[in-house]
């Protein structure tokens, strides 16, 4: 009996031992930049095994934040305004959706749920973005964040949509029954019934959509191509990398990428369990 | 009475909702309705035109030119092939290793006597959520011919002189498999844990009281019981794979030579604005985007096919 304690207790410490080496796997590259951020450039490139600087520095940050070409505070502001109103659009249009989809009465209602559904199966890539900036165009919104905010408005989020319709399925049409005998319409219910109901659900997805859009690269960089002012945190960053200056700058970038990090970081830290909830719902989207 | 109630229902429904309230409905999902139109069914639509013609972007050069940007693709465009074997080898070399790390870490998670379960669960997805942009600008870092990792090498007498990873094939490809295990590994744990959870106890208790040993239960037990859950984690890591490109390309950027382009890296280097030089032929970009969208679709219709064979099996 002992024996087999002993050998348990030695099971488990194994066990530790492999879970903590994945859980360095996995904090390292981050640590790497954080502390990074506080390295200078000859620091980075002559001494990478050093993660936390002998001298650390708050140069680089202030740098970052005053230079002319690589103006982070410019970015950073572009970032929390383009971030904040994907968030509002994001949960305005995909509640209303989807509360008209648990509630509504109209006749195309399954065929449109059918439909929109199956696009997310339907990806012709890429390419898709040169109609897209025609109608744009068309409406002469072709280029900066609002013409992408835009074009989020008109957005299908099929999986926020199937959260929302979820949740308010589960709610009791006793309580809009009562209200429309009150006198309140289809959309009156929603602002008034629905809407103070979904909050638990909206910090679920208010989170998914505030990192999916202060992360977001691709979409901003094509948006901003002619409008550089624009450039979203991310997107400086990056168009900075792929600049000649890249190379001798990694200390900007480190500090500039440790600033684009924190937010994300400490949303996970305080609000860890609606990134897990919106799990699946980011599996259905990607 | 339940009968009742559900036609009084009804009738009041029919007098009051239906008739004045469905505009309401459609004015509530209009933007959904007019994007689906305008920024869906329009941008195929135009895609599978303009797969016929000559198009980059100056309408007096525009052309019909029938299925010739299909026969170039099929017949002579040998680099886009070759992504797809990059994206293939890429698949077959990432997701075996980043599914077992995945589910060997959510069976050791699982087990009944570690502690601290909830905090592993939450390391190992946290570098899900840092955008793909900061994470390839970390592993470039990192993967730098003087570099963390060259140095670590170096210093742990494992090589001699640093690898150049962007100067060889299995380097660059290694970069990209690495990073992306990283990105990804603690969303399988993720799913892993959850299709754990709901296998009950009695099972176990059952199996270990017939002397049967741990991996003896892992294949009889624990593994046909998740099953199901498992075939979709595949199915979706499977469709991330193939749909790997922002990654690949601010990574390597296909670096040695293109030879490390994926499908989607390639699609994005040649033919978005802002990554693509020139002016593409943007015809010969809506052919190439099908026959990718249509390629990845058949790919992921067969592995559902293959694995429900086997689960048949069982």
């Amino acid at each position: 009996m002992q024996n087999r304690k002993t050998k348990n207790i030695l099971s488990d410490l194994i066990i530790y031992v492999i879970l903590l080496i994945f859980t360095v796997f996995a904090l390292f590259p981050v640590i790497y930049v954080l502390g990074g951020a506080f390295k200078t450039n000859s620091e980075i490139l002559t001494k990478p095994e050093l993660i936390f600087s002998t001298k650390p520095t708050f140069n680089n940050f202030i740098k970052a934040w005053n230079a002319d070409n690589f103006n982070v505070e410019r970015m950073i502001l572009n970032s929390i305004w383009y971030t904040f109103a994907s968030v509002a659009i994001s949960l305005l249009t995909s509640s209303l959706a989807g509360y008209t989809f648990a509630r509504g009465k109209f006749k195309l209602k399954k065929t449109l749920f059918a439909v929109f559904t199956s696009l997310m199966f339907i990806n012709v890539g890429s390419i898709t973005i040169y109609p897209q900036f025609e109608v744009l165009n068309a409406f002469h919104l072709n280029k900066g964040l609002a013409a992408l905010l835009v074009m989020q408005f008109f957005g299908i989020g099929i999986a926020n949509i199937y959260l929302v319709r979820n949740y308010v399925k589960t709610l009791s049409e006793a309580i809009d029954e009562s209200a429309r005998i009150d006198g309140c319409g289809f959309i009156g219910i929603f602002f008034k019934i629905i809407a103070p109901l979904l909050k638990p659900l909206f910090a679920t997805l208010g989170i998914l959509a505030f990192q999916a859009s202060w992360n977001d690269y691709l979409m901003p960089t094509i948006f901003t191509l002619t409008v550089p002012k624009q450039r979203t945190l991310i997107v400086g960053i990056m168009a900075l990398k792929s600049s000649g200056e890249g190379a001798t700058n990694w200390n900007l970038m480190f500090a500039a990428s440790s600033l684009a990090l924190l937010p994300v970081l400490a949303a996970y830290t305080f609000a860890n369990r609606y990134f897990v909830t919106g799990l699946a719902n980011g599996a259905v989207k990607g | 009475m339940q009968n009742n109630l559900e036609i009084k229902r009804t009738i009041f429904h029919e007098k009051k909702g239906i008739n004045n309230e469905s505009w309401k409905c459609y004015l509530l999902i209009s933007p959904q309705i007019i994007g689906l139109f305008v920024f869906s069914l329009y941008p195929i639509l135009w895609a599978a035109r303009y797969s016929f013609f000559y198009y980059d972007g100056v309408s007096v050069n525009t052309r019909f030119t029938g299925v010739e940007n299909y026969i170039t693709l099929f017949a002579k465009d040998i680099t886009y092939w070759k992504t797809w074997i990059t994206t293939l080898k890429f698949a077959l070399l990432k997701l075996p290793v980043e599914l077992f790390i995945a589910m060997l870490l959510a069976l050791l998670i699982s087990k009944k006597t570690i502690k601290f379960s909830g905090f592993f669960r939450s390391v190992y997805f946290l570098p899900h959520i840092i955008s793909v942009a900061i994470v390839t600008l970390i592993f470039c870092n990192l993967f730098e011919p003087f570099g963390y990792i060259n140095t670590l090498l170096i210093k742990l007498g494992i090589i001699r002189q640093p690898i150049e990873f962007l100067k060889s094939v299995s380097g660059g490809l290694m970069m990209i498999i690495v990073t992306d295990i990283w990105m990804n590994f603690g969303v399988n744990v993720l799913y892993f844990v959850a299709a754990l959870q709901n296998i009950s106890n009695d099972v176990y208790e059952a199996a270990s009281l017939d002397g049967c040993g741990k991996v003896r239960e892992f294949f009889s037990i624990t593994l046909p019981l998740i099953a199901p859950v498992v075939q979709i984690i595949c199915l979706l890591a499977i469709k991330g794979v193939l749909g790997t490109g922002v990654l690949v390309y601010l990574l390597t950027g296909g670096a040695p030579g293109g030879n490390t382009h994926t499908v989607n890296s390639y699609i994005l280097g040649k033919f978005v604005p802002g990554f693509a030089q020139g002016i593409p032929n943007l015809g010969y970009g809506s052919a190439m985007c099908i026959i990718t969208s249509v390629i990845t679709a058949a790919i992921s219709l067969i592995y559902l096919r293959l694995s429900q064979k086997a689960s048949d099996l069982y």
